[in-house]
């Protein structure tokens, strides 16, 4: 209840000044991302070379293994805080909620959906054609290379973790999404993180296959179907729109007349 | 106990004013437009990258009969359901087009940043397959036709049709020919074998390694005519997935 | 509509900020294509499992005509390989393979490669049991230090890397070029060839796409063409004037790629199709029947010791008396102190030499059968990984053993079989 009161009174707060939509803690996000996500291929770029060819050579322990070994349990802790953040903090009286706190929510769950977007990007075309590149290059000499420790271990949690915020922001915030669960919403967020249980049939495949690293081999095939997933932001992107126009019915004309 | 901020029932307004309503529809245009595009981008990039990534990595996998069969087929998914999306939803005819770019984008930025930038090969063993004129012609054709049956149809036929074509002026050079130690290869093969790639052995390639019989050495038209027929069939199958994702169905929460 | 986005996007940008910003995304982008460290560690061949680096490929004569090259400078990788006759049931035969370099990148280009006298851009088929001979000329093209392996691919058996030795290329690679003349005489530098206009032909194609797409979403936007579409007015959303332009854009997109195409076929007349196809009839080293033969009659290996003891029974059928030399196998060399008197030239982190023991040093005289024990023990043999022959599924060792006589000859034996291995130290065969 605390806590509740707290988050009211930051609400209202925000109401003070009544701004209906900023972006910019979307932008930020991403900016530091971003920023974040080159310093990362940076330090690839210098450690991949130098100590990421042998995963038995002590370098490799140090420079690669210690990185994954840090950020795993960091990303665990940010998916549940962040679920949990959003769950403790949800309004607990979702259908009393007023048309303009209703939009403003919508457009930042807008917000939340860049950011998942963004992510989607650096994980599934940045990271993982990179991942091609390093494998291609070298000898996969285990399951943990240094493009899959910020593939797979890196990435990939990243965007799920946004992913989950956009979700948990929706079910906890806004009514149409957190009296039932949309279809399209539970989609675009489930099948990118099925790619990730899916990392289990790749690496099995690669201890037990002598396979040289051929992109389209059919063990790829999993990352793909739940890839095709992501498509449900269609649908989401629907659902959102739907209920944006709703709410502006009263500029209906002038929409029309654009 | 509400942490909605205006007192009372969820009555009243959500716009301020006119001009508030359409500042907003405006900016929030353009942070749609980048999250649908990055979300075609990934999604996309992940589904070609895993079933004709090869073809499109490498100049020594880009052969006149398994890359114009497979890279125009495996493209069309996304081009049919992107199309889908936006024509339904926004009658837009920009949907094959917004696919083409945005994976062109993806594999672009890699192949200059990663396959350059950190492993070191030669953009001219790297580039991606071009298939943006593909895209123009899907988009066009949905657009004259207004259906996607024709579109399947007639669509189909020239994305499979103009795949060659298309990545033919930047392909060409790279196969004139060179005898090396008395043995003939072309550019392509030669780019290849010179750019050592640890864990790529040339047998790896997926490529045209003479058949029984052809009709002359006309390998290319009897690809693409294939790949046209196939994408036919993908793009009726995936317009039908692209519209089920966009499906707007609530589940109830015990059902789940 | 557009003049009111157009408004409203000034208002958001400042000149200056996105100015801050493009020159941060360049600078970022720039700064993930800097020159990489150079490698500290081997290939990854440590992972490998026992088994499939002793009793595929045994690598011998390995050698390196240079260590240190500047840029543009070419040198050679020669060696022989031995193709075990007890080739592994999990690994395919080596009937498609491949002559391959395990290097970090293409910091040595590979201009040629051969097995036996024939020319191998391409790959072939090996026979197992027999002995075959390879060369590689290597091109330097990136400075720094590089670890340099020769290497085999065998298809459906993946990349079995031999020994590597640390190559330093000085100079800069701004500076390499890769020349090929062309069948028509004229000469091309590949290192560059095509890639401006390759550039030129996808990144206008781009633009036209963003063009395309940007004309449209700036006629009315996502959320007001969604609205059109709801309210059932989606067939008023595309005008007459509007399916014109996309006519003509389309018929403009087909005549630019007619014209590409007739221009591609006039500038280069004489294309061919990628060359392809598997090399056969590769002969393999004409070596002189085995005047030895060295029979398996058991072995150990004592896994806190690092020492493989293996018993032979030796018949010498030839002319001159032989002693035991060498031991090789996985790269490996170990060495018996009193037939090498002097350290040969080899990677220090792969020649053991003093790591060979045998049991009777006196000669094998001619027409002389013997049994012997053979000790194989250095710290390299676990440095490499090789131990992990104890927990293989197939524990058996393999590789080449050297007798010399007198005069300077030399004859390789391949020996292999199983071993059972011993946990507890001072544990004997």
């Amino acid at each position: 209840m605390s806590l509740t009161t707290e988050k009211a009174a930051g609400s209202v707060r925000a109401a003070e000044s009544d701004t209906i939509v900023n972006y910019w803690p979307a932008y930020w996000t991403m900016i530091c991302l971003f920023v974040f996500y080159v310093t990362i291929r940076i330090y690839e770029q210098y450690f991949g070379w130098k100590a990421g060819l042998d995963s038995f050579a002590p370098e490799f322990q140090t420079y690669w293994l210690n990185l994954m070994w840090t950020e795993l349990p960091l990303e665990f802790i940010a998916f549940c805080g962040i679920g949990g953040y959003l769950w403790k903090t949800r309004d607990r009286n979702i259908d009393a909620v007023t048309p303009r706190e209703e939009m403003r929510r919508l457009l930042t769950l807008i917000g939340w959906l860049a950011i998942y977007a963004f992510t989607v990007y650096w994980g599934a075309s940045y990271f993982t054609e990179q991942d091609g590149t390093w494998h291609q290059t070298v000898i996969r000499d285990t399951d943990f290379t240094p493009s899959h420790i910020l593939e797979f271990y890196l990435s990939y949690p990243i965007y799920i973790i946004a992913g989950w915020g956009a979700f948990m922001y929706a079910r906890t915030r806004i009514p149409q999404f957190a009296n039932k669960i949309s279809l399209p919403f539970l989609l675009f967020f489930a099948g990118p993180f099925m790619i990730f249980p899916n990392i289990g049939l790749n690496e099995w495949g690669h201890t037990f296959w002598f396979m040289e690293e051929l992109f389209t081999a059919p063990l790829h095939w999993g990352f793909v179907f739940f890839g095709w997933f992501a498509l449900a932001v269609f649908g989401t992107a629907c659902q959102v729109l739907d209920r944006v126009i709703e709410l502006s019915k009263e500029y209906e004309k002038d929409a029309l007349s654009l | 106990m509400s942490i909605s901020t205006e007192a009372g029932a969820p009555a009243g307004k959500a716009w301020k004013s006119k001009e508030e309503f359409l500042g907003c529809v405006m900016l929030t245009d353009w942070i749609l437009l980048v999250v649908l595009f990055a979300v075609v981008l990934g999604s996309f990039h992940i589904h070609y990258m895993l079933l004709a990534g090869d073809w499109d990595f490498w100049i020594d996998f880009k052969d006149r009969r398994m890359w114009p069969t497979v890279a125009p087929i495996v493209a069309m998914c996304f081009a049919a359901a992107v199309q889908s999306f936006l024509w339904q939803k926004f009658r837009l005819p920009i949907g094959a087009t917004v696919a083409c770019l945005a994976l062109l984008t993806g594999e672009w930025i890699n192949r200059y940043d990663n396959f350059w930038g950190w492993t070191f090969f030669p953009i001219n063993l790297v580039f991606p397959s071009a298939l943006i004129p593909m895209g123009f012609w899907l988009d066009v054709v949905l657009m004259m036709s207004g259906s996607w049956l024709v579109t399947a149809l007639v669509g189909s036929m020239g994305w499979g049709l103009l795949f060659y074509p298309i990545n033919w002026p930047v392909l060409a050079q790279y196969h004139q020919s060179a005898e090396i130690d008395g043995v003939l290869l072309t550019l392509a093969d030669l780019i290849g074998f010179n750019y050592v790639r640890t864990g790529t052995p040339e047998y790896i390639r997926m490529v045209e390694r003479g058949t029984l019989r052809t009709f002359g050495k006309d390998v290319v038209p009897v690809a693409a005519f294939f790949s046209s027929f196939i994408s036919m069939l993908i793009y009726f199958l995936w317009w039908k997935i692209g519209t089920w994702f966009t499906n707007t169905k609530y589940i109830e929460v015990d059902d789940i | 509509m557009m003049n009111k986005l157009l408004a409203t996007l000034a208002g958001c940008v400042r000149p200056g900020a996105l100015r801050a910003l493009a020159f941060g995304l360049a600078a970022a982008i720039a700064a993930t294509t800097l020159p990489a460290a150079t490698p500290a560690s081997a290939h990854g061949e440590r992972s490998q499992q026992a088994f499939l680096r002793m009793r595929t490929l045994n690598w011998y004569d390995v050698k390196w005509s240079k260590t240190e090259v500047n840029v543009n400078e070419e040198m050679v990788l020669s060696g022989k390989v031995h193709v075990f006759s007890g080739w592994p049931q999990a690994v395919a035969k080596p009937d498609v393979a491949f002559l391959n370099v395990g290097e970090p990148g293409p910091v040595l280009i590979r201009k040629g490669a051969y097995v036996g006298d024939v020319p191998a851009p391409r790959s072939f088929s090996l026979q197992v049991g027999k002995d075959y001979e390879y060369k590689l000329v290597l091109k330097a093209r990136r400075q720094g230090r590089f670890h340099v392996h020769v290497q085999m691919n065998v298809e459906g058996g993946g990349p079995i890397v031999g020994p590597g030795e640390w190559i330093t290329i000085k100079g800069d690679m701004a500076n390499f070029t890769n020349p090929v003349t062309l069948l028509d005489g004229s000469t091309i530098d590949l290192e560059t060839y095509g890639i401006t206009w390759t550039y030129i032909y996808h990144f206008a194609w781009m633009a036209a796409a963003a063009v395309w797409i940007l004309y449209w979403f700036m006629t009315k936007g996502l959320i007001v063409r969604y609205w059109w579409v709801k309210a059932g007015k989606a067939n008023e959303l595309i005008t007459v004037r509007e399916k014109r332009i996309g006519g003509l854009w389309l018929a403009a997109t087909l005549l630019a790629v007619l014209f590409g195409y007739a221009w591609a076929n006039s500038a280069f007349p004489r294309t061919l199709p990628m060359q392809a196809g598997l090399l056969k009839g590769i002969d393999p080293i004409a070596l002189p029947a085995a005047t030895v033969t060295a029979q398996f009659k058991g072995g150990s290996y004592t896994v806190p010791g690092r020492e493989l003891s293996v018993k032979l029974r030796i018949t010498n059928s030839g002319t001159e008396p032989v002693k035991i030399g060498e031991f090789t196998t996985a790269g490996l060399r170990f060495l018996n102190p009193s037939v090498f008197t002097t350290r040969p030239q080899f990677p220090e982190y792969l020649l053991a030499d003093r790591g060979l023991a045998v049991s009777d040093e006196t000669p094998i005289a001619p027409g002389e059968t013997r049994d012997v024990t053979i000790i194989v023990q250095d710290a390299r043999f676990d440095i490499e990984r090789l131990s992990d022959l104890a927990y293989d599924t197939d524990s058996q060792f393999g590789g080449l053993l050297f007798f010399f006589s007198p005069s300077g000859n030399r004859v390789g034996v391949e020996i292999g079989g199983p071993v059972i291995p011993r946990f507890a130290a001072g544990a004997t065969l």
